[in-house]
């Protein structure tokens, strides 16, 4: 992971993008906390490169 | 052409220490690899300087595998730079050469070569003729690391775009010795489109140079798209060194971050 961050980085990727967390069948609560923290993370940076480039050749 | 080399190979084939020599040899205007069985023949050995230091170079050690799976029970010597030796260590780690059948000629770059390469170490440890250069800043990858996250990706995606998926980088590569390549594995790049995935295609390659990459420049010469590859590989093995504290090819007893196979 610390690894494929930095990759990220360089390639101009935001490394935020990616995230790996251990949650527990039993953890509900924790992961839907993680779950909503990301996606409000990931909202926060917009739409993906990648994704805009391919919607604009489309 | 070094007349050190010539007699140090010359009193290992005389003796009956290796079986042979991979070098090069210079003919006809053309520099190739060669492997000398015969000390009669060392006058035609090449050091790969050809209208400059070091312009003409192979990868040897590809070839050493090669030969070393044909023969497994011989001893053979291979012509080596920096980096090359770096690769030897390497490949030692990996079970891909036998550790007491290589013997190392080692040959220095002039500081020259060693700038144009942004060599970390642009001599070998078994060095017999040459200088023993100093290491050179990385400048190249300094100035990627000066842009922005949208800089960057700019940048990359427009020299990425440029590939036509030779494969010639990988081809080259004398660290790329599996006999299945993921870059051929449909489910990761797709086939039938030129450029490949961008980013996926190189940033796969990139990944798998972990532990692997020793910085000899080779697929950045083969790339006929004149894609900085070096420069990612570069980045790639600075990450490796700060957060893992591994340097590839500097020690023959440290295991790669990214490495199963025990060493020794």
């Amino acid at each position: 992971m610390t690894f494929l961050k930095k990759l990220m980085e360089i390639s101009g990727i935001h490394p935020e993008r990616v995230r790996t967390r251990w949650v527990s069948s039993a953890e509900a609560v924790e992961f839907v906390h993680e779950v909503s923290e990301f996606a409000e993370d990931i909202k926060k940076l917009g739409p993906n490169p990648l994704k805009v480039k391919a919607r604009e050749a489309a | 052409m070094s007349q050190k080399i010539k007699e140090y190979v010359q009193k290992l084939l005389t003796e009956g220490k290796i079986k042979g020599f991979l070098g090069l040899r210079e003919e006809n205007g053309h520099i190739m690899p060669h492997l000398f069985c015969d000390p009669k023949e060392l006058d035609v050995l090449s050091l790969g300087d050809w209208k400059k230091s070091g312009d003409t170079r192979y990868p040897l050690n590809q070839l050493m595998i090669r030969l070393t799976m044909e023969y497994p029970e011989e001893t053979f010597a291979v012509l080596v730079r920096g980096c090359d030796e770096r690769g030897v260590k390497e490949l030692f780690k990996w079970k891909q050469l036998a550790e007491d059948k290589v013997v190392l000629i080692g040959i220095g770059c002039p500081d020259k070569l060693a700038k144009a390469c942004e060599c970390e170490k642009p001599f070998p440890d078994s060095l017999i003729d040459g200088p023993q250069g100093t290491k050179a800043e990385n400048e190249k990858v300094a100035s990627i690391d000066k842009m922005d996250l949208q800089e960057r990706f700019k940048f990359w995606e427009a020299e990425f775009n440029r590939c036509i998926k030779c494969l010639g980088c990988r081809n080259v590569c004398p660290m790329c010795f599996c006999n299945e390549c993921s870059l051929e594995e449909d489910q990761l790049v797709g086939t039938g489109e030129v450029p490949p995935a961008n980013p996926t295609f190189h940033l796969a390659r990139a990944i798998h140079m972990v532990g692997r990459c020793i910085d000899c420049g080779l697929c950045e010469e083969a790339c006929p798209a004149d894609i900085p590859l070096r420069t990612l590989y570069k980045k790639v093995a600075e990450i490796i060194s700060k957060e893992f504290g591994y340097k590839t090819g500097f020690s023959v007893d440290e295991k790669s971050p990214f490495n199963i196979i025990e060493v020794k």
